[in-house]
C-alpha cells in the first residue's frame, strides 16, 4: 500500500543549517547537529526540503555548507548576513516569507554564540510551536504532524503538533548520510537579500577557548559486577531535588541561588 | 565439388566474421576515449603475447605447452587454409605446411579434450566444454580435405556424401573458431585478447627489447578538473573503451577467482564473474548464461544490466551488487594470474569512485574514516598534533628543524596505533645503530591518502597527496623510508602523476642495504621456526620479494616459506580498505592466513606491514607470534656495532611542541 501522493501537497520542509567546526582540529565542517536535521528532513516521504543558511560565503566556510549540498541538494539558499550580524530578523522575516511547514534545525551551533537560543527565539517571534531533542517524525496528516521526541536513557515520547512549528534535534537523531564529492561541488548557492541588523552586544565580546569545566565524578561503590551493571543502568537519582510548584518568581529565584551556593558553583 | 564449396564457405565464413567484429568493435566503442598509441601498441603486440602473455601461462607447464599447440596450430593453419583452399595455392610446400600445422593442432586439441574431463571448479563450462569437440572438428576436417590437395588421397577419393560431411564438420569447426570468434563465442579471448594486448591501458607492464616490463600498479588519478562529468563509473560506457576491450578478453579460465582471498572467505565476489558481468553489461543482458562459479551466496541469473544502465543500483539490483566491489582488498592476485593481463582492480576502483564520490555510499565504517581525513588528515581521527606522542622520549630529529637528513622517515598512520609505535620504536633503534642521518616530518606529515583512494574518495586522495607533496618539497632528502607498504607504495608510485617524485624504499630493503654496508651486527637467532608474510603492497605492488628474506637471513633465520608466498603470497585481508567496509563472508581472510602460518610449523611469522601485523595479530587462538622485520632486527642487534658513532640525535632540540 503505498500512499497516493498525487493528493497530497508536498510537505514544504526548511532545514537551517549551520557552519559547524570539528571539535578537534577546529576546520569548518557540516554541524553534527544541523546534518542530522537535514537527514530527518531527507527521510520525510513527500517532502520538499530546501536548505537555508544566514550567513556569509567565505572561502574557510565554502566546503562546509557544500557538504550540506553534498547531502543530495542541488541548491542552498543563502540569506547574505555580514559576520557578527544578529541573524534572527533575517531569518524570521525569510521563514514568514517562505512559510514552510515545517522548520529542522540543530539544537546548537558549534561555532559563533552557540547559545542555542536561536530556535526559541525564531519561534517566538514567528509565533510558531517548537518542539526541541527531536527522535524522529513520524508522520503529518492534515497539518498536524506526529513527532517522537528523544529524552535521556533512551526514552521517548510521542507529542502532536500543528504545523508550522520549529523542531530541533540532537545526538538522539539518525546519523546524517555522507556527503559525497559530486553533488556537492555541483550545488549552486541561491542568495538571498535579507535585512541586516547589527549585533551590537556581539562587539562587546571577548571570545577566548573555553577551559575545560569540572565534572563531578560518579563513584560506585560495587562489590559484585552485577552491581556495577545495575549502577552504571540506574537512572541518576535526583535524589535531594524538589518539585515547586505554585511559588511566586522569588522564590523559584531564590531556590536556584539556594541551590547553587549548596553545589558551591556560585560562591 | 569440395574445390567449388571449399572458397565458398571459407569467404562466407570470413565475410560474416568481418561483420561481427565490426559489432563488437562498436561495443567496446561505447566507452569513454583513452589514449592509446594504436600503432605502436599493434607493433609491440606479437611481443607481448609471445613474450608477457606466455611468461603467464607457462606457470601452469601443461596448459601452456598445450595452448602453444593449439593456438600456434590454428593462426598456422588458418591462414594457410585461406591460401591453400580459399585461392587454391595447394602447389609445393604449403599444402604440406598445412598438414602439420592442423596436426599439431589436434595434438594440443586432445590435450584440451583432457583437461575437460574432470574440470576444475574454477573452469567454466557451458559453451566452453564444447570447445575441445570444435578444435578437432576443425583441425581434423581441415586435415583430411588437405590430403588430396598434396596429393596424399586421389582427387575424387570417397564419394560426395563424405565430401558433404566434410564439409559439414568444417563448417562447424569454422563456425566455432572464426564465426565465433567474432560475434561471442569463446574463441572471442583471441580476437579481443590480441587487440586489449596491443592497447592495453598500462603499456608500461609489458617487456620491450630493452628489458623488462615495470611493475604498473598505480592507481590512475581522476580528473576532478571538469565539474559537470561524472565521477567513476557508473555505467558500462563510463570504462574507457579499452578497459571494456579487456573485459571482453577474459578467457575465462578462473585463476583469479582461485586466488582471490575474498572468494576464498565467502565474500561476495569472483573477479571472473564481475568481468563477465561488465561483458554482459556492455552488450546488455543478464548473466544467466554465465557458466562458472557465481559469486559466494548470490545465485546466477537474478542481475542485468546494459551499456547506459546503471551497474550498482541505488536500491534493488542491477548489475552488480555493491557489496561484490567493497569485497575486494585491492591486493592483486587477480591482475598477478590474469593470462590477459586483465586490470581488475583498476576496474573495481573506478566503480567504488562513483559509488562514493556521487552516491556518498561508502559501506561500513568508511564514510567516518573519510571523514576523520579529511577533518584530522588521519583514518582514526586522533589529533594531529598527538602524532608524534609515542617518541616523546626519543628525541626524534625534525625536518622543520634541519631542513635535511639523508633519509626522511616516514611514519605512516601507525604512529598513532599502538602495536605499530612498537614497531616504529625498533626501526628508530636500528637506524641509530647503523648511524643513519634520518630526519621525520612529526606532526606535519599526513596520512598518505592510500585508504581513501582505495575507498573511492579520490578527492580527498588528491588534497591529502598534495598537501603532502608541499611539505615534502620544503625540505632536502636523499630519498624515504618508510615501514608501511601502502605508504611507500602511494608516495613512490602514485604521487609522480600529481608532482611528487620520490625515491622511495621499504625498511626491510633500507635494513638489506645497512647490512650489506657492514653498517649493523646481529646476534644469532635463537627461536624457533620462521615463516615470512608478503604484504601485497610490498610484494606483488613493488616486486620487493628478496630484501624482506635477506633481512632474516642475515640474522640466522632460515625462512620456512609458505605454500603461496612471493608474488602468489595470500593476502592478510587488511588492504582496500576493506577491514573498514568490512563485508560479511564465510571466514575472515585473516583466519586463512594464518591457517597458512600453521602449515608451515612456524612459531613466529615476519611481517613488514602495519596492516598485515593487526590483521594477522586479530586471529585469535594462533600458535605463531607476529613480529615486524624491524622488531626482530632490533632485537637481534649487538651493541657497539661497527659505526656506533653517537647518532645526529645528541644535538636535536625536543620533539614536543605545543600545537595550540
Amino acid at each position: 500500500m503505498r500512499p497516493d501522493t498525487t493528493m497530497m501537497p508536498a510537505l514544504e520542509v526548511t532545514a537551517l543549517v549551520s557552519i559547524g567546526r570539528h571539535p578537534v582540529t577546529g576546520r569548518a565542517r557540516r554541524a553534527d547537529q544541523d546534518a542530522r536535521g537535514v537527514e530527518l528532513a531527507r527521510s520525510l516521504a513527500n517532502a520538499e526540503v530546501s536548505l537555508l543558511h544566514a550567513g556569509e560565503l567565505a572561502e574557510a566556510s565554502e566546503p562546509a555548507l557544500r557538504g550540506y549540498l553534498g547531502m543530495g541538494f542541488s541548491e542552498l539558499s543563502l540569506l547574505e548576513q555580514p559576520e557578527g550580524a544578529d541573524v534572527l530578523p533575517a531569518l524570521a522575516e525569510a521563514l514568514d516569507a517562505a512559510s514552510p511547514h515545517l522548520v529542522i534545525t540543530g539544537e546548537r551551533a558549534e561555532c559563533g554564540e552557540g547559545s542555542g537560543l536561536l530556535p526559541y527565539l525564531l519561534a517566538e517571534r514567528l509565533g510558531w510551536p517548537l518542539v526541541s531533542g527531536l527522535a524522529a517524525v513520524e508522520g503529518v496528516e492534515d497539518g498536524v504532524a506526529t513527532l517522537l521526541q528523544a529524552l535521556p536513557r533512551g526514552q521517548r515520547r510521542r507529542l502532536k503538533v500543528r504545523l508550522p512549528a520549529i523542531v530541533t534535534v540532537d545526538g538522539a537523531a539518525p546519523a546524517p548520510r555522507q556527503s559525497a564529492y559530486g553533488p556537492a561541488r555541483r550545488g549552486s548557492f541561491e542568495t538571498i537579500a535579507g535585512s541586516v541588523s547589527h549585533d551590537e552586544e556581539w562587539d562587546q565580546w571577548q571570545v577566548q577557548p573555553a577551559r575545560k569545566r569540572p565534572k563531578r565524578l560518579k563513584i560506585v561503590k560495587a562489590a559484585s559486577a552485577r552491581d556495577r551493571f545495575k549502577a552504571a543502568a540506574a537512572k541518576a537519582e535526583g535524589g535531594g531535588g524538589q518539585v515547586l510548584t505554585d511559588v511566586t518568581p522569588e522564590q523559584g529565584a531564590e531556590a536556584i541561588l539556594k541551590l547553587l551556593r549548596e553545589e558551591e558553583v556560585l560562591r | 565439388m569440395l574445390d567449388t564449396l571449399l572458397p565458398i564457405l571459407i569467404f562466407s565464413v570470413l565475410a560474416l566474421a568481418a561483420v561481427g567484429a565490426v559489432r563488437r568493435v562498436r561495443l567496446w566503442r561505447q566507452g569513454r576515449p583513452a589514449r592509446v598509441d594504436l600503432l605502436r601498441g599493434l607493433a609491440a603486440m606479437p611481443r607481448r603475447y609471445l613474450v608477457d602473455l606466455h611468461h603467464v601461462v607457462a606457470r601452469d607447464k601443461v596448459m601452456s605447452n598445450t595452448h602453444v599447440a593449439t593456438a600456434g596450430g590454428f593462426v598456422a593453419a588458418a591462414v594457410l587454409m585461406v591460401l591453400v583452399h580459399g585461392f587454391g595455392l595447394a602447389e609445393g610446400v604449403l599444402g604440406w605446411l598445412l598438414l602439420a600445422a592442423s596436426a599439431t593442432m589436434f595434438v594440443g586439441s586432445l590435450f584440451v579434450a583432457r583437461r575437460r574431463r574432470n574440470p576444475p571448479a574454477r573452469l567454466s563450462r557451458g559453451p566452453w566444454m564444447r570447445l575441445p569437440k570444435s578444435l578437432m572438428a576443425f583441425s581434423l576436417s581441415v586435415f583430411v580435405i588437405t590430403l588430396p590437395a598434396v596429393g596424399l588421397l586421389p582427387e575424387d577419393f570417397g564419394s560426395w556424401i563424405l565430401a558433404l560431411v566434410l564439409a559439414a564438420v568444417l563448417a562447424w569447426g569454422l563456425g566455432e573458431m572464426v564465426f565465433g570468434m567474432a560475434w561471442g563465442g569463446p574463441m572471442k579471448h583471441a580476437f579481443a585478447g590480441a587487440l586489449h594486448l596491443a592497447f592495453h591501458r598500462r603499456a608500461e607492464r609489458f617487456s620491450t627489447k630493452e628489458g623488462e616490463g615495470k611493475r604498473s600498479t598505480g592507481l590512475k588519478a581522476l580528473n576532478l578538473d571538469d565539474e559537470n562529468a561524472t565521477l567513476g563509473v557508473e555505467k558500462p560506457a563510463d570504462f574507457t573503451w579499452n578497459q571494456l576491450l579487456g573485459f571482453d578478453a577474459c578467457v575465462q579460465c578462473g585463476r583469479c577467482e582461485a586466488v582471490c582471498p575474498a572468494f576464498a572467505a565467502g565474500q561476495p565476489l569472483n573477479p571472473k564473474k564481475l568481468i563477465q558481468d561488465m561483458v554482459v553489461g556492455m552488450a546488455g543482458g543478464s548473466d544467466a548464461r554465465y557458466a562458472g562459479s557465481p559469486y559466494p551466496d548470490r545465485p546466477v541469473g537474478e542481475h542485468h544490466g546494459s551499456p547506459h544502465g546503471p551497474i550498482v543500483a541505488r536500491e534493488g539490483k542491477a548489475l552488480v551488487d555493491a557489496e561484490t566491489l567493497w569485497s575486494c582488498t585491492t591486493c592483486r592476485a587477480c591482475v598477478e594470474e590474469c593470462p590477459m593481463m586483465i586490470e581488475h582492480v583498476d576496474a573495481i576502483v573506478d566503480m567504488r569512485r562513483f559509488l562514493t564520490l556521487e552516491h556518498g555510499q561508502t559501506p561500513g565504517k568508511g564514510a567516518e574514516v573519510l571523514d576523520n581525513l579529511i577533518a584530522t588528515d588521519n583514518p582514526g581521527g586522533f589529533d594531529p598534533g598527538a602524532r608524534m606522542h609515542w617518541a616523546a622520549d626519543l628525541e626524534l630529529p625534525l625536518m622543520s628543524q634541519c631542513g635535511q637528513a639523508e633519509v626522511l622517515l616516514w611514519l605512516g598512520d601507525g604512529a598513532y596505533d599502538m602495536r605499530n609505535q612498537r614497531t616504529l620504536r625498533a626501526l628508530i633503534k636500528v637506524l641509530r645503530a647503523a648511524g643513519v642521518d634520518f630526519a621525520v616530518l612529526g606532526d606535519e606529515e599526513r596520512d598518505s591518502g592510500d585508504v581513501a583512494r582505495r575507498l573511492g574518495d579520490e578527492a580527498t586522495f588528491q588534497s591529502l597527496a598534495r598537501r603532502n607533496i608541499a611539505t615534502l618539497s620544503k625540505y632536502r632528502f636523499e630519498r624515504i623510508v618508510t615501514c608501511d607498504p601502502h605508504s611507500f607504495h602511494v608516495l613512490g608510485n602514485e604521487y609522480g602523476e600529481l608532482g611528487g617524485d620520490y625515491a622511495v624504499s621499504h625498511h626491510s630493503t633500507f635494513i638489506a642495504e645497512l647490512y650489506d654496508a657492514g653498517r649493523l651486527d646481529f646476534r644469532a637467532w635463537k627461536g624457533g621456526r620462521v615463516t615470512y608474510h608478503d604484504p601485497c603492497y610490498l610484494g606483488r605492488y613493488n616486486g620487493e620479494f628478496e630484501a624482506p628474506r635477506n633481512v632474516l637471513k642475515a640474522l640466522g633465520i632460515e625462512v620456512a616459506e609458505m605454500q603461496r608466498s612471493g608474488f602468489r603470497s595470500r593476502c592478510c585481508g587488511g588492504g582496500g580498505g576493506a577491514p573498514i567496509t568490512d563485508v560479511p563472508g564465510k571466514q575472515r581472510i585473516p583466519d586463512m592466513r594464518m591457517g597458512d602460518v600453521q602449515e608451515t610449523g612456524a612459531d613466529l611469522v615476519a611481517v613488514g606491514c602495519p596492516q598485515c601485523t593487526a590483521m594477522l595479530e586479530g586471529v585469535v587462538d594462533s600458535d605463531a607470534e607476529v613480529r615486524d622485520i624491524a622488531e626482530l632486527v632490533a632485537d637481534a642487534l649487538v651493541e657497539g656495532a661497527p659505526s656506533s658513532t653517537p647518532g645526529p640525535a645528541s644535538t636535536r632540540q625536543p620533539l614536543a611542541e605545543e600545537v595550540a
